[in-house]
Order: structure tokens, then C-alpha cells, then sequence
């Protein structure tokens, strides 16, 4: 895409002094929190409730002498999310100089897009959601961070896949007792780092891999790969990737092809409500009665308060929190305590939320972030579907490497 | 490879082709007759998907498979008809008002409109539906089949397929029998020649858009009772594979088309099959290539022969 960044910055920046000058004499100073999420069509499961997050903790928190209002942006076109989108909006919330912080995003390729702008520009990012490994460690990171190595600008309160995938690994070898593992992953920057940790991980433990395919978002009929998996005689199947390109499909031809008796593991990308939310991953699935769906999310789940949050949230928006409606919360927290410290300017909130001797309380409890951007909490969910209820069951939280 | 999976996946490959040969079908009846490619083909199908969809879920408020076999019968036989009409009806819509006053334009005139077409119904049905993947209601038991040797075999499958090569026997029949099929093939060979032994080309080129669409629209059905599930991008990919069915076949012959339908699902499923999914439209592309580097014609395509 072709536009003049400088001329956009000075015109925005034009109208914002204008704005902010009238408004300082008047009463509290306006600043943002940009939001950077998936919100429409097949993701809207996934980014509204999130975004909820963020909207109920800046109704609950406060800072004195200034008024929070939020920017955001959707990242998903055609109803998937998108990594060109992502860095447009990145690119938006940066030339929009009241924004002092972002909240997102959502997938980890989109944060992949993400990364190097936010960098470029000091302008901080803080994704509920993103568990890729690699946005944060070694070579790819390296890569991602080049204008400013030294200047992290890209934080998470959620544990990476490394954790995650040990976690999946977990649930088929030692809760299932399973040693026969077909993977299938959706060739996206999660889905497949997600599946190659869980390979590892399962390999390591004394299992072995009959069959790993890759199926991107162009397959939507696994009728054939499944046939050819299910005469190698799996006994559990790994799904690494979202719903929206293709999770809930894998799960319901699953079924169709007689293989609906086998376990079925997925990450946090086909954690996204209830078999009565619309386009979600058990809805998708299909109603078949089975025990044997199993996913994990990266956070915890027991948070502290979960109580409290969980009735405010749900008279806030008459509905239960979302898999990252905490993280997202949390993310606004940090913000916020940040704002309160140093005030709105972008570098010094950058400097201080990324400060790896500073701790927030938040609604996860104390965190604080190491020098790659991880936060401290390596604590993994583990669900399983519920068959009476038709929705996720929380069956308990660990940090996998401890356990 | 045993033979039970083998066998499995050759009805695996059948089901799908018979998809793709339906959808196919349109696309070269259409280039047959009027020399275009009609790109909004594919959405077509995706139309017609959703409005059984609506027909199956809202109207009648099915959720899952009837086991009473005359009940099956008679909600499939609405759900087809509805469909074909509805679907046959958007087809003549599309060639009056996008196709009909570009016939004698420049050949580039109609196939941008054509892909202005895809996108407005795409567009339609994403503030219609949104843009997210729905349930269809799968009306007959996708878990339900019989054994043949060691490959079980699903009744779905079984339907699918009859259907797609009774639609096509039909479409041979009434295109090579019927006085109406014979003003659709003398239109397709010269169409000066046909309006002056008095064949309404209006009429006959309409009739040819109506039975193309429709057979899109009965694919539409097949995509909701087979996979359980729709998308507004589905029109993209299935006409993209049904289109290269088309010209793999020798674009302009029915029977090739058919046959063409037949040849992707096989390769498609067996590059699946050796673990290469993601692959299968690079393969199915470069067979498209090979094809027509050496045989320009397509596997039946003939020099200006019947056609339509």
C-alpha cells in the first residue's frame, strides 16, 4: 500500500493538538488504548469477547485527570483474520497520536505482521491471545524487532506454545493414556509451531506420530485424509489451528467418517464458546454426544477473582467471559497502572510496562514481563466438552513443565 | 495401500467429482452456447447452497438427519426443486442484465462483468448470512453405509453420486433429444444461421443459462447434505476446480465436462491420500497446464463439433 506516513501523521496530529488543547482547559485530557482484534464474521466469537475485556476494565478503573476511550480496529476480512489487515491498523493506530497503547492481536501471524510497526514506531503492543512461541524468542523475534532490538514493544499475558503444546502432549499420553497420535495442523504461523511442539513433545514422552497432515484454509474436505489416517489406526487426533480454517469442519467429517470415537485435542484456537454460539468450534463440530473433545487455553482460568469478574462481566454484556476476556482485562490493567505512573506519553509507557523489575496487579494476579516480552505466568487450562451443558468444561490448570 | 482404503477413497473420489462434474456442467454449457467463461458460476453454487440452507434450517427447521425414508424423500425432492428453481431463476437474472447487451462486445466486456457478478453475490450473502461457516442440516445419515468387502461404503455417497449421473443423463437426453436442445446446439454452432431458421435466441440462450444454474443450485444442496456446513467462499474454489474440470475435459462438451469432474476428484483425493493436501491444487493446475500444452481441445474436446 502506498501512503504518505508523514503528511497522515501531521494531519492527525494537527487536529489531536487542536482537540487537546481545547480539552485540557475544559477537564480530564482524552487518551486511547487502540484494540487490534478479530471482530467480525467467523471471528467474532474470538475478538468480541475479548474486546469486552477491555471495555469492562476501563468502565471499572480510573485514572485521575484522564478520560480512556478506546480505538478499534478489526482485523478480519472475509471473516477470517487477516496479517495484511493487522499491520494497516497497527499503521492507523499509529499515526492517531491520542493512542498510547494497543490491545492485541488475536492470532499470532497477524501479530507476526504486527511486530516489526509497532517496533519501528515505540508504540506498545499487548496481545491477550497470542501464544505463537516465536514472536517473542530467537532468531524469528530477532527479526521481527530489528529497528529497535533493544526496545521490546510487544508484550503478552499468556503463556507461550512451547507450554501449550507440553500441556496437549499431556492430555493425550497421560490423561488418555493414548500412544498412537495422528496431527493435523492448518499451516498457519500457530496451528503448525503449535503441532510441532506437541509432535515433539509426544515423541519424547514415548508416543508415536502415525501421520501428520497439513491442511491450510483452502481444504475444507477432509473426507480423503481421513480415510487414508484412519487405516494407520490412530487412537487420538490433534487438531493445531483455528476454527476458522478448519477445526470444527476436521471435527464433523471426523464423525461422517466413523472416526467420531476418537479423542480430539486442540489448542486455544478452537476455544471459542459454546456449541450455541454461531460459527464457533463445538457448533461447527456438531452435537454428537461425545466426551472425548478436549482443548486447552493459555492462562489461567481460576484467576484470583474469577467470581467477581465473571458477574460484572456478564452484567455488563449478559453473557459468560470469553477464553481471553481476563488476559484482555488484564492487558487494560497494565495500561492503566502505566498511565497512572508516568503518564500518556508512548515511550515512557513503553519503557515502563516492559521494565522487567515492575510488577501489575492485575486480574491474573502479579505479573510482570521477562526481557523477551513473556509474561511470568506459565499456567496452561485444560477443558474437555461437556456433553449436557454443550460447552467447554474446565477440568483443572497447571504450568506443565512443574507438573 | 490395502484395498479397503483403496476402495474407500475411490468413493471418496467419486463423491467429490460427481460435485464437481455438476458444477462443471454449467460452466461449459454456457461457453458452448455464448463463447463466455462465466466466472460467477461458482457463486452461483454458493448461492445455492445458502438458499437451501434457508429452505432446510429456517423454513422447515431441520437440524439433523429423518430417518422416515418417504419423509427423506419428500424434504430432498423440495429442497432440490426449491433450490434448482430458485438457482435457475438467478442464472436467467444474471445473463439479462450483466450478459445479454455485451454479446457482441469485445470478449474482456463480459468476463469483467462476469467477475463483477461473483462479486456482488458474494457480497450479497455476506450481509445476508455474514461472513462466517453455518451449519447446514445433513439430512441423510452421513454416518450410515453398508460394507463392501473391507470398504464401508456411506449411503450419502451413494446418493450423491446417482444423483449427479441421473442429472447429467437427463441433461444429455433433453439437450439431443428435445426440440428445445436442439435450438440450444444449433445456436451453440452458428447463431446467425439459427435466428434466421427462426430459433429465438433470447429464449434459447436463458434456457441454457436457467439449466446450468440449476445444476449449480442442486450442487449447492449436495455441498449442505455432504459436508454439513457452508461458506460464502466456497464459490471461489469449487468453480475454480469445476472450471478446470471443464476445459480438462474440452470446454463446450457436456460429457467431457462430466469426465472432467471425475479427474480432479480422483487426483484430488489420491494427492490427499499420499499426504500431499495442500498440494492438490498446485498438481490439479499443473495436469490443467500439461493438458493444454498438449491436447489445446481437452480430453473430449473435438474441433468445432457439437457443443452445448
Amino acid at each position: 500500500m502506498k501512503f504518505r506516513p508523514l503528511a497522515m501523521v501531521a494531519v492527525v496530529a494537527l487536529v489531536a493538538s487542536g482537540c487537546s488543547s481545547s480539552a485540557s482547559t475544559t477537564g480530564p485530557t482524552i487518551v486511547k488504548i487502540g484494540v487490534e482484534l478479530p471482530l467480525s464474521g467467523g471471528e467474532a466469537p474470538n475478538g468480541g469477547p475479548t474486546l469486552n475485556g477491555i471495555k469492562l476494565a476501563i468502565q471499572q478503573v480510573a485514572v485521575p485527570g484522564y478520560t480512556v476511550q478506546l480505538n478499534v480496529q478489526d482485523d478480519a476480512v472475509n471473516g477470517v483474520n487477516n496479517p495484511d489487515q493487522g499491520a494497516k491498523n497497527i499503521a492507523t493506530l499509529v499515526s492517531d497520536t491520542s493512542v498510547f497503547s494497543v490491545v492485541g492481536p488475536f492470532n499470532s501471524a497477524v501479530a507476526k505482521a504486527e511486530i516489526p510497526v509497532s517496533n519501528e514506531a515505540g508504540l506498545i503492543q499487548c496481545s491477550p491471545a497470542n501464544t505463537n512461541s516465536t514472536l517473542t524468542i530467537g532468531a524469528t523475534a530477532l527479526a521481527l524487532r530489528q529497528a529497535h532490538p533493544d526496545k521490546i514493544a510487544y508484550v503478552r499475558v499468556v503463556a507461550n506454545d512451547d507450554f501449550q503444546g507440553l500441556a496437549d502432549a499431556t492430555i493425550a499420553y497421560k490423561d488418555l493414556s493414548k500412544k498412537s497420535m495422528y496431527i493435523v495442523d492448518d499451516q498457519t504461523t500457530y496451528g503448525k509451531y503449535l503441532a510441532d511442539v506437541v509432535q515433539a513433545q509426544f515423541t519424547k514422552m514415548g508416543g508415536k506420530i502415525v501421520k501428520r497432515d497439513g491442511a491450510g484454509a483452502n481444504v475444507s474436505d477432509y473426507t480423503s485424509l481421513l480415510t487414508a489416517a484412519k487405516a494407520l489406526g490412530p487412537d487420538v487426533v490433534f487438531y493445531g489451528g483455528v476454527t476458522s480454517t478448519g477445526g470444527g469442519v476436521l471435527r464433523k467429517q471426523m464423525v461422517a467418517n466413523g472416526m467420531g470415537d476418537l479423542p480430539f485435542i486442540g489448542g486455544d484456537g478452537i476455544s471459542d464458546g459454546a456449541a450455541a454460539v454461531p460459527s464457533s468450534f463445538l457448533n461447527i463440530a456438531g452435537d454428537q454426544g461425545d466426551v472425548n473433545t478436549w482443548m486447552t487455553t493459555a492462562g489461567a482460568h481460576d484467576i484470583p477473582d474469577r467470581a467477581t469478574l465473571a458477574s460484572a462481566y456478564k452484567t455488563a454484556f449478559s453473557a459468560e467471559l470469553g477464553a481471553y476476556s481476563a488476559a484482555a482485562y488484564a492487558c487494560t490493567q497494565v495500561y492503566l497502572q502505566a498511565l497512572t505512573a508516568v503518564g500518556p506519553d508512548r515511550e515512557k509507557i513503553r519503557a515502563y510496562v516492559t521494565d522487567t523489575t515492575h510488577s501489575f496487579n492485575t486480574v491474573l494476579g502479579n505479573i510482570g514481563f521477562d526481557a523477551n516480552g513473556d509474561i511470568n505466568q506459565h499456567i496452561i487450562s485444560y477443558y474437555q466438552f461437556d456433553p449436557t451443558t454443550k460447552d467447554w468444561k474446565f477440568v483443572r490448570q497447571n504450568d506443565p513443565t512443574q507438573a | 495401500m490395502d484395498v479397503g482404503t483403496l476402495t474407500q477413497q475411490l468413493v471418496n473420489a467419486l463423491t467429490l467429482g460427481a460435485i464437481y462434474a455438476l458444477i462443471a456442467l454449467g460452466y461449459t454449457m454456457v461457453y458452448g452456447i455464448i463463447e463466455l467463461i462465466n466466472f460467477a458460476h461458482g457463486d452461483v453454487f454458493m448461492v445455492g447452497s445458502f438458499v437451501s440452507l434457508w429452505l432446510l434450517a429456517d423454513f422447515f427447521g431441520l437440524r439433523g438427519p429423518i430417518n422416515n425414508l418417504p419423509e427423506l424423500a419428500a424434504v430432498l425432492t423440495a429442497a432440490f426443486l426449491f433450490s434448482m428453481v430458485v438457482m435457475g431463476l438467478v442464472g436467467v437474472i444474471i445473463e439479462r442484465f450483466a450478459y445479454r447487451r455485451l454479446r457482441n462486445a469485445p470478449r474482456l466486456a463480459p468476463l469483467i462483468t462476469a467477475i463483477g457478478v461473483s462479486f456482488i453475490l458474494q457480497n450479497l450473502i455476506q450481509i445476508w448470512r455474514g461472513p462466517a461457516q453455518l451449519n447446514s442440516p445433513q439430512l441423510i445419515d452421513v454416518q450410515a453405509g453398508f460394507y463392501v468387502g473391507a470398504a464401508f461404503v456411506r449411503w450419502i455417497s451413494v446418493f450423491v453420486i446417482s444423483l449427479a449421473i441421473g442429472l447429467m443423463i437427463a441433461l444429455k437426453i433433453f439437450v439431443s433429444k428435445t426440440r428445445m436442445g436442439r435450438a440450444m446446439r444449433s445456436t451453440a454452432l452458428d447463431r446467425e444461421a439459427a435466428q434466421l431458421m427462426g430459433v429465438d435466441i433470447n429464449t434459447t440462450i436463458a434456457l441454457t443459462f436457467f439449466i446450468g444454474s440449476a445444476l449449480a443450485g442442486a450442487a449447492g444442496v449436495v455441498q449442505g447434505l455432504y459436508y454439513g456446513y457452508t461458506f460464502f467462499t466456497i464459490g471461489f474454489q469449487g468453480g475454480l476446480k469445476a472450471f478446470t474440470a471443464a476445459v480438462l475435459g474440452g470446454i463446450g462438451n457436456t460429457t467431457g465436462a462430466a469426465l472432467g469432474g471425475f479427474a480432479i476428484g480422483f487426483i484430488e483425493v489420491f494427492t490427499s491420500q499420499a499426504g500431499y493436501a495442500n498440494w492438490s491444487e498446485a498438481i490439479v493446475f499443473t495436469i490443467l497446464i500439461l493438458v493444454l500444452v498438449f491436447r489445446p481441445t481437452g480430453l473430449l474436446g473435438q474441433h468445432q463439433t457439437e457443443r452445448a
